[in-house]
């Protein structure tokens, strides 16, 4: 390689800056000229203005083949710069890309393994796809390149391809040479290895890191070796594996605590990842030593990420706040650093005050109290508000401390600061919710201080409270009173309360009220607008006119005394959010799905996936899939809605016919052989050959077992039998299989596994991805000690309840209500005979627990017809389907809508098996 | 991982971007630097209403169950309209355009990126520092000016640092083989930084780039001969301490680190000694003021760190990546000898006007008086009705520039000391006029006083460190060693 030249060198000098002050006219033509130049620096230099151009967003792409010239280079200073130029260009610039390829290809083969990188590192950014086409070449050169710096880069760009072209991966074999990377000698190379497997499982949805007991020896070796990025990327990837048992759990978790001492936050926060959804595993009594002993060790890194940049503390306090919940041991004598500083940012104080009140106990509330009464009286409002009510939440935790808050709260009410008696009137109407008939003595002490409430929500707490207590208030009619004079300017949280406090006022003292309360009907049935108070003040109206002592029982009612609300996600949520601990998830405290940009990957994207195993899940939590059970809309709106444009001709098609259809179809009552398929290879199992399928057994879904033993010496009598988490959140109601009479050498026998849903089993897929159908199993032989793992695709079909046949009007309901988002299309060829006739597609269907709906011809096509079908799952997922077939041709189109997407893949399989069986 | 990076200076104005990852379905750079634009203006008008974070709700949310007709509130904090608020905005957020966008300050400029994925923040925030760090490490300076000037160098770093969104090599060190531009340097700003120093007078020395020259088969040589062969070590130990208005310490961390940046020819392999009795895990008592041995709740370590010789012994060896690095962190908690102690008290006048109030304040420097605080400020809030204020100071002769005076406008309080002495006590006096009548209201509106300090070549803690020298003998190879201890406050707070 030529020597390299200082282009800043002497006339030069100066600065790069200098490159943005080309504003003559001609300059193009002025810059073309000097990159054709032969003087080097000259053309380094007109590169440079060209890039200066470019990145303050002019138009420089007309100068392309002008700076592809100058690729032609052994200078690798230049050869940088102009590819810094073609990847920016080669989007707009598609056609002119294709030029460069030659240069690609011809680096890639340099010398100077900088220059072979470059090269794949480029081709990699440009998502054309015929440079794609010449890719594959140098990337597979690439990743087995002798220079290691070469090979990380193949490895990204394995990723990038694989975004573009993911069959290409697959052809090429790619996957596995990224497996080969992770016991690399270059630790770079490692990291990259495991991201590129990382990246690509999620965008596939595919598990690809497949980690096995090899893979995780290679994994944890490297760990200690990998540079700081590629052990948060390895620990990644440790966290979504789940051990087989706690015993390895723990060598798992005593692998990685030394991570935890690392100065690489990151690093810190994904170790400890790791250790805390390990330590799920390793419940029971035998553990508990252990577990108290991680819980000692996670407390100081914790607290250690409170000493960095405050960016990295909030992001920490984010995920503190998740572990407290879960693990409130860890840092429960840690209070004190959570105590914020005068000089923190506010956003880290405010996740402060959050963290003060889970870990608030009676042992430390004097001190905390102390800090809070110290914040009440700081500068910024929003902070000042948040620790007045931060008092108030730990009266509601600690009643035993209750009082002694209340003391605090009724102190920064006499400071008479606006916003600090507004904040407290509002968490005092809390305490009292919480401890009724208690502290009313300080009821006088609120109502002092009546002007200054000026915002609704204070002013709306004081009024129920007037209301709650006016019994004991003298005056209340007359503090009701002053309220009402504003009542049509106040906001609609104060009208209602008004109004409430109003009727209750009257329902305790009916003699002096009786006007107001009148009034305020008057004003919340006639005058207003708004449907909730007008709704309100007619039904108290008729309550207290036909009978006030009902009134009384409903308006005094007891209400139920509020919880405590420290804890306040959900067990499953928080679960899953802990289990996303250093992830966005965590920081906003919400499922990825909830913000996660979709990639929209249409038909042949999902089309693309089916058959192959891949991750998975769907939440819980989510709004339950109920299908909307109204209206009663005829059939006829349906032609709007399917693929075909036959709207109107499907008006004369009878709703007799299809009616006569809705079942008609036979019943098969015997249950459905399951697909067995080979999962296990006897050299993997000890001699011993296994295979596996899915099915229902009178409404329990059972995992079949095929075992024969080929070479084992020892019979085969027990085995126990373990899933990884899945996506159906299926899991062996017995773990135990007995063969009696045991199994002999060259013998087989057959046995099922009643599979249970277990939500705790169940995974997170990838939002906007589809959910794996694979289901890991982990095989122990009991007689031997050995324990062997494969991967079976679950049968979907399996998990279909036999009540999934929808009313024909709900059905249309659904199908009208699903996005278009939420559909899948496909063409399944090579039908047999019997599945082209919808017919016996029925019956089949049937035995499956997928159910006609309705059929109907294609208006306007002569020999076609569709039929629509339905499938809910144990699990409460609603499928539906339309099935387009034609005579004469042994293929079926199928349409299926669901709102579970996620497993709209797994679904619409089951039919395209069933329909090819 | 992330989608694309960018640097804003302080009016908003992108000076870097670079996109990593490119959506299938073509987007235009205008499009980007438009949602560029919205997120600048949303980390400048931070309103505290995060659309991802639902954190920020401040009331409490009720699971009272059915509220049977009898009115019970609702009071789900809904609806609950704030004004329009200004804070700091928090480093993560997700944007209407679907993206999260994280971003990290330094000098005034914002470096940020997006990622539409599930990505770890730590990573990103780790990695947006190193990226900071490396731009600081190779410009000499971190300024909107030293950054354009170095554009195509820092686009170059750029596609090294990352790949595909991902991290790559981030070590200025490991940096230099593959990085072909060089620096231009700005001139030096005025700015002289925060730590004044008189020991070590070439504190400019450490504005320099860190990059050498490459020599002629691409690879970069080792550094010229011009260059000074020289070692900064910094123990660095920064004070967060709150005392009552007797004096007492009602809370006190210590967080200390061991920085080094080095500009060492041939890298040589370090070797760093702490005191052998150092005891990391909590001190039993609590109290290591009076302790003999040396107790570190928690300490963490870079990654260029060999330990095999921590356990026994407290060595560390390494090789000095070049540029800025902290060698290990370390934090304390529990009681240690505070170096100033402020004992504060505010009474009425004595000529019984109940609108004067009188406010004393003593400092009592406790450290040896062979040392003394730097730059010493403390600021004391006063009662909104404060009119005005008269202050005189009762200082020792060897205090040098001693000033005090009452800024009206944020009406507080400001004493500064440029050089106060160990062993000695200072004392304020303020006499407080006030617009109104005093109550113990106003007297509550009084601080929490605030002091700023530093302390050249004194460390609180006992860490100490024994040697530092290079392992293998190399004759003639005498780099200077610039070894300083500096105590500063960082949060150093009396409350009355």
């Amino acid at each position: 390689m030529a020597p390299k030249d200082n282009p800043m060198g002497g006339s030069a000098g100066g600065s790069d800056s200098r490159f943005f002050s080309t504003s003559k006219k001609g300059e193009m033509h002025e810059l073309r000229m000097e990159l054709h130049s032969t003087d080097r620096t000259v053309k380094v230099d007109a590169v440079k203005k060209v890039i200066a151009s470019m990145t303050v967003g002019k138009d420089v792409s007309s100068l392309f083949t002008d700076v592809l010239n100058c690729a032609q280079t052994a200078n690798i200073e230049l050869k940088k710069l102009v590819y810094l130029y073609l990847i920016n260009y080669a989007k707009s610039q598609p056609e002119l890309t294709l030029l460069a390829v030659n240069t690609f290809v011809k680096d890639a083969n340099d010398p100077n393994p900088l220059i072979r990188a470059l090269a794949v590192r480029t081709m990699g950014c440009i998502r054309v796809d015929r440079i794609t086409e010449y890719l594959c070449e140098p990337l597979g050169r690439a990743l087995r390149d002798e220079d290691p710096y070469v090979r990380k880069t193949a490895a990204v760009c394995t990723a990038k391809l694989y975004d573009i072209a993911p069959e290409l991966v697959k052809e090429r074999g790619f996957i596995e040479t990224l497996h080969d990377l992770i016991s690399d000698s270059n630790p770079s190379v490692v990291a990259n290895g495991v991201a590129a497997l990382s990246e690509i499982s999620e965008t596939s949805g595919r598990d690809v890191m497949k980690i096995t007991a090899s893979v995780l020896q290679k994994l944890l070796a490297a760990l200690n070796e990998c540079t700081e990025w590629g052990q948060v990327f390895i620990l990644d990837s440790l966290a979504k594996y789940t051990p087989a048992d706690a015993r390895e759990a723990e060598g798992i978790i005593e692998r990685v605590t030394p991570r935890l001492q690392h100065a690489n936050s990151a690093v810190v926060m994904s170790a400890v990842k790791v250790i805390l959804s390990y330590m799920d595993i390793m419940s029971g009594a035998a553990h508990q030593d252990s577990i108290r002993a991680l819980t000692r060790k996670l407390a100081p890194p914790l607290v250690t990420l409170l000493n960095s940049e405050p960016e990295i503390q909030y992001v920490a306090l984010r995920n503190i706040n998740l572990i407290v919940q879960k693990r409130p041991g860890i840092l429960e004598n840690e209070i004190k650093v959570f105590f914020c500083k005068y000089n923190d940012p506010i956003y880290v104080k405010m996740e402060k005050l959050e963290i003060i009140i889970k870990l608030v106990s009676e042992k430390n509330i004097d001190q905390v109290l102390l800090e809070l009464k110290e914040y009440a009286t700081e500068v910024d409002v929003d902070f000042v508000r948040k620790s007045v009510s931060a008092i108030g939440r730990c009266a509601v935790k600690l009643e035993r401390a209750a009082e002694r808050c209340i003391g605090v709260l009724l102190e920064l009410i006499q400071t008479k600061v606006n916003y600090v008696v507004q904040e407290s009137v509002i968490v005092i109407k809390d305490i009292f919710r919480r401890y009724p008939n208690r502290y009313e003595s300080i009821i006088a002490t609120l109502c002092d201080n009546l002007d200054t409430l000026d915002e609704p929500q204070a002013k709306a707490s004081m009024i129920w409270i007037i209301g709650e207590y006016a019994e004991r208030i003298d005056n209340a009619d007359e503090l009701l009173d002053a309220f009402l004079e504003t009542f049509e300017e106040e906001d609609p949280a104060v009208q209602l309360q008004l109004l409430t406090a109003t009727v209750k006022c009257f329902l305790k003292n009916p003699e002096e009220t009786q006007d107001m309360v009148q009034r305020v009907l008057d004003l919340a049935t006639e005058e207003s607008d708004n449907p909730d108070l007008r709704d309100r003040g007619f039904i108290y109206w008729r309550l207290l006119s036909t009978d006030p002592e009902a009134a009384k029982l409903v308006v005094l009612g007891d209400k139920p005394v509020i919880e405590d609300d420290t804890f306040r996600l959900e067990p499953n949520l928080l679960n899953l959010l802990v289990g996303q601990i250093a992830t966005l998830s965590s920081i906003y405290h919400k499922p990825p799905e909830a913000f996660v940009v979709r990639n929209k990957k249409g038909a042949t994207g999902a089309d693309d996936i089916v058959g192959d195993d891949e991750e998975g899940d769907e939440e819980e939590y989510e709004d339950e899939n109920d299908v909307n059970r109204g209206g009663g809309d005829d059939l006829l709106d349906m032609g709007g809605l399917s693929m075909n444009d036959n709207a109107a001709a499907a008006n004369n098609y009878g709703s007799s016919r299809l009616e006569a259809d809705m079942f008609g179809a036979a019943a098969s009552a015997a249950e459905p052989e399951a697909r067995m398929s080979k999962v296990c290879a006897p050299e993997k199992s000890g001699g011993i050959e296994l295979w596996a399928g899915f099915r229902q057994v009178s409404g329990a879904v059972k995992l079949e077992l095929d075992v024969r033993n080929i070479s084992s010496q020892v019979p085969v009598s027990t085995l126990a039998v373990q899933l990884n988490k899945n996506s159906f959140g299926l899991s062996p109601a017995t773990q135990q299989i007995v063969f009696n009479p045991p199994i002999p050498a060259g013998g087989s026998g057959k046995n099922s596994v009643e599979l249970v849903v277990n939500p705790a089993m169940l995974v997170q897929a990838p939002a906007g991805q589809p959910a794996s159908p694979q289901i890991q199993v982990a095989i122990k032989n009991m007689t031997t000690g050995l324990v062997f793992y494969f991967a079976v695709n679950f049968a979907f079909e399996a998990l279909f309840s036999p009540d999934g046949a929808l009313e024909r009007s709900s059905f249309i309901e659904s199908w009208k209500s699903i996005d278009d988002k939420k559909e899948l299309y496909g063409t399944v060829s090579d039908l047999p005979p019997a599945s082209t006739d919808i017919d016996n597609v029925a019956a089949k269907f049937k035995a499956h627990h997928i159910f006609l709906i309705a059929r109907r011809p294609v208006p306007n096509a002569e020999g076609q017809e569709v039929a629509y079908f339905s499938m809910r799952t144990t699990t409460g997922m609603v499928f539906m389907a339309e099935l387009t077939f034609k005579n004469g041709v042994n293929a079926a189109k199928v349409c299926l809508k669901t709102e579970q997407i996620a497993y709209g893949v797994q679904a619409k399989v089951a039919l395209e098996t069933l329909l090819r069986s | 991982m992330i989608v694309n990076f960018f640097i804003l200076s302080p009016r908003g104005d992108t000076i870097i971007a670079k996109t990593y990852r490119q959506k299938s379905n073509s987007s235009i750079s205008a499009h980007e630097r438009s949602h560029t634009e919205a997120f600048f203006r949303k980390v400048k008008f931070w309103d505290g209403v995060a659309p991802g974070t639902p954190g920020m709700d401040t009331t409490l949310g009720l699971k009272s169950g059915a509220n049977t007709g009898g009115g019970g509130m609702m009071m789900n904090g809904e609806g609950k309209k704030e004004e329009k608020k200004r804070g700091d905005a928090p480093p993560v957020f997700v944007m209407p355009d679907g993206y999260s966008y994280m971003h990290v300050k330094r000098n005034g400029l914002i470096f940020g990126c997006a990622t539409e994925k599930n990505v770890s923040p730590v990573v990103v925030i780790e990695l947006l520092s190193k990226i900071a760090k490396v731009f600081k490490d190779y410009c000499g300076t971190l300024s909107e000016e030293s950054i354009r000037k170095n554009f195509i160098l820092l686009y170059e770093l750029l596609d090294e640092l990352l790949d595909y969104g991902y991290p790559q090599v981030t070590q200025t060190e490991n940096l230099k083989a593959f990085v072909y531009n060089e620096p231009i340097v700005v001139s030096k700003v005025a700015d002289t930084g925060k730590m004044i120093n008189p020991k070590t007078a070439n504190a400019s020395a450490v504005h320099k780039p860190v990059i050498s020259s490459v020599d002629t088969d691409g690879r970069k040589t080792s550094l010229s001969t011009n260059q000074k062969n020289e070692i900064f070590v910094d123990i660095l130990e920064r004070l967060n301490v709150v005392f009552s208005n007797n004096g007492y310490v009602l809370n006190s961390t210590i967080d200390g680190c061991i920085q080094m940046k080095s500009y060492l020819a041939g890298n040589p392999q370090l070797r760093l000694a702490l005191n052998e009795d150092l005891t990391v895990g909590k001190h039993p008592s609590g109290n290591s003021a009076y302790s003999t041995t040396t107790f570190v709740d928690d300490i963490n370590f870079n990654d260029c760190v060999n330990l095999s010789e921590w356990e026994h012994g407290r060595t560390l060896s390494f090789y000095p990546p070049d540029g800025e690095f902290i060698v290990l962190n370390y934090r304390m908690t529990g009681e240690f000898k505070a170096p100033f102690r402020i004992f504060p008290s505010i009474e009425e006048a004595a000529d019984g006007s109940n609108n004067k109030l009188e406010l004393s304040l003593h400092v009592r420097a406790e450290i040896p008086d062979n040392h003394f605080g730097a730059n010493v400020v403390i600021e004391i809030p006063v009662p909104n009705i404060t009119t005005g204020a008269s202050c005189s100071v009762v200082s020792t002769p060897t205090a040098v520039g001693v000033h005090a005076e009452y800024v009206q406008k944020e009406k507080k309080i400001v004493w500064n000391l440029k050089k106060f002495p160990g062993c000695t006590e200072q004392t304020l006096r303020c006499k407080l006029s006030l617009g109104g009548v005093c109550t113990s209201q106003v007297k509550r509106e009084f601080g929490p006083i605030n002091m700023n300090f530093e302390i050249p070549m004194y460390n609180v803690s006992s860490l100490q460190v024994r040697y530092l020298k290079i392992a293998e003998n190399m004759p003639g190879y005498t780099p200077y060693r610039w070894v300083r201890y500096v105590t500063q406050s960082s949060s150093y707070v009396c409350r009355l």
